[in-house]
């Protein structure tokens, strides 16, 4: 369900509550309305109900034989009124009541008519006029009694459901609120932590299940968005790398002018030459033409190493070892650098599972660049030891030279990327990542200007390999 | 009989090994150098009528060469040579008074044309 509709869905409850309780409220209204309408009647009808037995008694008393007609004046008025409110007086107290109220009006005034001037017969109906009289005027008072308890009970009870009701219209709102601040706070917090981890470069996709809300459709409009931006970055390195061949070829282009220059100017000497020439000088003169030739097949071939990356021929190798080959390979340019180096080996570290020749030249590499980062004087730290994880096995190479700065960092992994100007290549480090990376390990740079620089290289040990190859 | 002093300052032995044994016979006195260094001290105790120099070189480099030959010896004759890739730099060296340059690979027979002109303006 989206997050529109639980909201919209909330909304339609409260407003539902809401008709509900004016609804309520409106007929409750309208029936205490009815009740007092009737309360007003009611008094009109005991009114004129007392001036009857009033009269009554006038007539029987005192024999006052006027009070007899103005009895049936009244009591006719009272039935009159009580018909020409029926309407109301039946839904105030329902049929079967105003019913008994017309009949026990009517059998009083009956009883009246009935009344003789005098004689024991007078006597008799004069108990029976009373009789009706009393329970006309008792059954009225105790109904208009009733029916103002009756509003007094309904305005109570209103103002207990009104109360109810808008408890639950509190709660209700509160809940939706809470929902909201709740689950969509909670959705902008996720989708930030995603684009920023986008923004500092990681183009990961949000791991499913994704919901099937707005938040859903934001995090898939930010998978679209990452591919979109990891295509980007992928064509941009493709044209960065189209620039750098341009760089490359001049550089090859320098490197092959020499030995061309020099089996031409051969070629011209021994033209030149020719007649002063011995046998054995004119053998010499080609012998060194073939060198040159050689030359420039090297040169070829060392490029052709370089595009095309020989496969890894992987084995288990104690990483000391291959550590102690390749500082003896690097011992004399230090020696000579004036750089102290010291060394660090942790025993006993599981074998980790490399080709020994490409990792040697990924710590060459490394060491190179380290002694060439150096200042006479400063030092050099190579150290092993277990890896970040179980699986892993570390080597740091530490150096307190200049540093690199910080506007460097992203991209000294790059191809052709070099801060040695015209006497770096650009290479070394992008062909180092590529065999750790093929290698299954990782290599990460520290550096503080001036302070120095720290290559960390994890590389995997066999278990790891093996289980990467039953799942693949 | 020649005797004009010529001084070749290059990296790659054989550029001064050629232009050595062609110069040699036409009785020119040539002395090679492969880095800048030595071949400046040597100037200081022998002049020499043209020096011959690689542009782009380790250490001290041909411009250096230029500029230390022209104040220390204004008459003595400089020729650059240069990689093709360096043409750019090679205009600036014009620039800096260069007698003349040639671009790699160079040809000897203009470079030998081009050492007797100069003497002879000399």
């Amino acid at each position: 369900m989206k997050i529109v509709h639980k909201v919209i869905a909330a909304n339609i409850l409260d407003i539902v509550l809401i008709a509900l309780i004016g609804f309520f409220a409106y007929s409750n209204v309208n029936l205490v309305l009815t009740k007092l309408h009737f309360a007003e009647i009611a008094d009109d009808l005991n009114a004129s109900f007392l001036e009857m037995r009033l009269s009554e008694k006038n007539y029987f008393l005192y024999e006052d034989a006027s009070a007899l007609g103005a009895i049936q004046q009244q009591a006719k008025h009272s039935l009159q009124a009580l018909e020409d409110s029926q309407e109301d007086i039946t839904r105030a107290i329902g049929k079967q009541n105003f019913m008994r109220l017309k009949d026990d009006l009517i059998r009083y005034q009956q009883a009246i008519s009935q009344t003789p001037a005098a004689g024991p017969r007078k006597q008799l109906i004069q108990e029976k006029v009373r009789e009706a009289g009393h329970e006309l005027r008792d059954f009225s008072e105790r109904i208009t009694r009733l029916e103002r308890s009756k509003v007094n009970q309904i305005i109570s009870e209103s103002r207990k459901w009104l109360f109810t009701a808008l408890c639950i219209f509190l709660l209700s709102a509160i809940g939706v609120t809470h929902f909201l601040s709740l689950n969509v706070v909670k959705s902008f917090k996720k989708i930030v932590k995603i684009a920023h981890s986008i923004s500092e470069g990681n183009f990961s996709r949000v791991d499913p299940p994704i919901p099937d809300d707005e938040l859903g459709a934001a995090l898939r409009a930010i998978n679209s968005m990452s591919d979109e931006l990891k295509n980007r970055e992928e064509q941009i390195v493709q044209s960065k790398k189209l620039a750098s061949i341009g760089i490359l070829t001049a550089g090859v282009a320098h490197e092959l002018g020499n030995p061309l220059n020099n089996i031409s100017m051969m070629a011209q000497a021994y033209q030149e030459l020719y007649n002063s020439l011995s046998i054995d000088e004119r053998l010499g003169y080609m012998k060194k033409i073939e060198d040159e030739t050689e030359r420039i097949q090297e040169i070829v071939k060392n490029l052709l190493d370089f595009s095309k990356p020989k496969k890894a021929k992987l084995r288990e190798v104690d990483l000391n070892g291959v550590l102690k080959k390749t500082l003896k390979l690097v011992q004399n340019m230090i020696v000579v650098s004036n750089v102290n180096l010291e060394v660090h080996l942790t025993p006993r570290l599981p074998a980790v599972y490399i080709d020994e020749h490409q990792i040697q030249e990924v710590l060459i590499n490394l060491m190179t660049n380290a002694v060439q980062a150096c200042s006479p004087g400063d030092n050099i730290s190579v150290d092993t030891g277990p890896g970040t994880v179980e699986s892993m096995v570390k080597v740091e190479v530490a150096d307190t030279g200049k540093g690199i700065p910080a506007h460097f960092l992203p991209n000294i992994f790059d191809p052709f990327f070099t801060t040695k100007g015209a006497s770096g290549t650009g290479l070394g480090l992008s062909v180092s990542y590529g065999i750790v990376k093929n290698h299954g390990g990782t290599i990460e740079v520290h550096s503080e200007e001036g302070k120095g620089t720290i290559f960390i290289l994890e590389l995997p040990i066999r278990r790891l390999q093996e289980e990467t190859h039953e799942r693949s | 009989m020649n005797g004009h002093r010529i001084m070749v300052i290059d990296d790659e032995n054989i550029v001064g090994k050629m232009i050595k044994a062609v110069l040699e016979q036409d009785g020119y006195l040539v002395e090679t150098f492969l880095n800048a260094s030595p071949a400046l001290a040597r100037l200081k105790e022998e002049k020499f009528d043209v020096v011959i120099t690689d542009l782009k070189m380790k250490g001290v480099d041909g411009m250096e060469v230029l500029h230390t030959v022209k104040s220390e010896s204004p008459q003595t004759k400089v020729i650059m040579i240069t990689a093709f890739a360096s043409l750019d730099a090679a205009i600036e060296a014009m620039r800096g008074k260069v007698d003349d340059f040639f671009p790699k690979p160079l040809k000897i027979k203009d470079l030998k044309a081009c050492i007797e002109r100069l003497l002879s303006a000399g």
